[in-house]
């Protein structure tokens, strides 16, 4: 990798990470489901990077284009129109930081062995899997091995989009 | 400083990134009231975790079955999302507020 796509790489994880903050932390929560937006844009980019070229694709058009414009009518609806009041009142901090700084550190030492360990042994034909294009493969392990499982989350997705419909319907 | 910046753009860093995006998810369903952002903390968690089915289906096992797990949780937190905000919308409703201390509808 060049330095260039490096550089990239790195601002694209600086950019999820600021935004992941913001979102966790933004006392508005609208300015949190917009920078939610940039969130999933960087993650986008780290697929790019890991060889998901599709994922990234998918990620662009279902959760940039999809869940947070949900996510902000959701908002707007529920208290934009019918009162100011954005701000999320009574949040409580120190409990939930002090839980996720001993759960990170935690989980980051572990993780830090575990890619140790992966990085000793390379699979076979890394480069080669990486620079691949994954539309083809994908579907044909869609509808070869894992059909059981698609077919599945077809009838998850029909059932949550009636359900959704039915559960917001007017009175 | 070199070798930081090969560890950042390699396996570590997807592991680092999707630790602190998993880590922010819980603190944010942890801290906050509102049920709309307890449903972005919730995003936040899965997407740290399509993050590592990604990572390791490149670096681990050089396969596809990663990325069609990572697929999956796409397709699941989608519908999730929409299940989700339908259950708000019609909360808020009920209730003119979306503070998750309110609902106590099942309590006793």
């Amino acid at each position: 990798m060049s330095a260039g796509l490096k550089l990239v790489l790195l601002g694209a994880q600086a950019l999820t990470v600021v935004s992941a903050i913001l979102v966790a932390f933004h006392p508005n929560i609208l300015y949190a489901s917009v920078s939610l937006l940039a969130t999933f844009a960087g993650v986008a980019v780290l697929f790019v990077y890991a060889g998901a070229d599709f994922l990234a694709g998918v990620q662009v058009v279902v959760y940039v284009g999809g869940v947070t414009i949900l996510i902000l009518f959701a908002v707007m609806l529920t208290q934009w129109l019918y009162e100011m009041r954005l701000r999320d009142v009574g949040v409580k901090l120190l409990m939930p930081c002090i839980l996720g700084v001993l759960f990170f550190s935690s989980l980051f030492k572990v993780l830090g062995g575990l890619a140790a360990w992966v990085l000793a042994r390379p699979p076979e034909g890394l480069e080669k899997f990486a620079a691949l294009p994954k539309t083809e493969p994908i579907g044909e392990a869609l509808l070869g091995a894992y059909l059981l499982p698609f077919e599945a989350v077809t009838v998850l997705l029909l059932g949550a989009l009636v359900g959704a419909v039915w559960l917001a319907r007017p009175k | 400083m070199r070798e930081y910046v090969e560890m950042a753009t390699g396996l570590h860093g997807y592991l680092t990134v999707g630790a602190i995006l998993l880590t922010l998810g819980i603190v944010g369903v942890l801290s906050r009231k509102n049920t709309i952002g307890i449903l972005l903390g919730v995003e936040l968690m899965l997407n740290a975790a399509a993050i590592n089915f990604v990572a390791f289906s490149k670096y681990r096992a050089a396969a596809i079955d990663g990325q069609v797990a990572a697929l999956f949780i796409i397709l699941i937190a989608a519908a999730e999302a929409a299940v989700a905000l339908a259950i708000i919308l019609r909360f808020y409703r009920l209730k003119q507020t979306v503070d998750s201390d309110e609902a106590n509808l099942l309590r006793n």
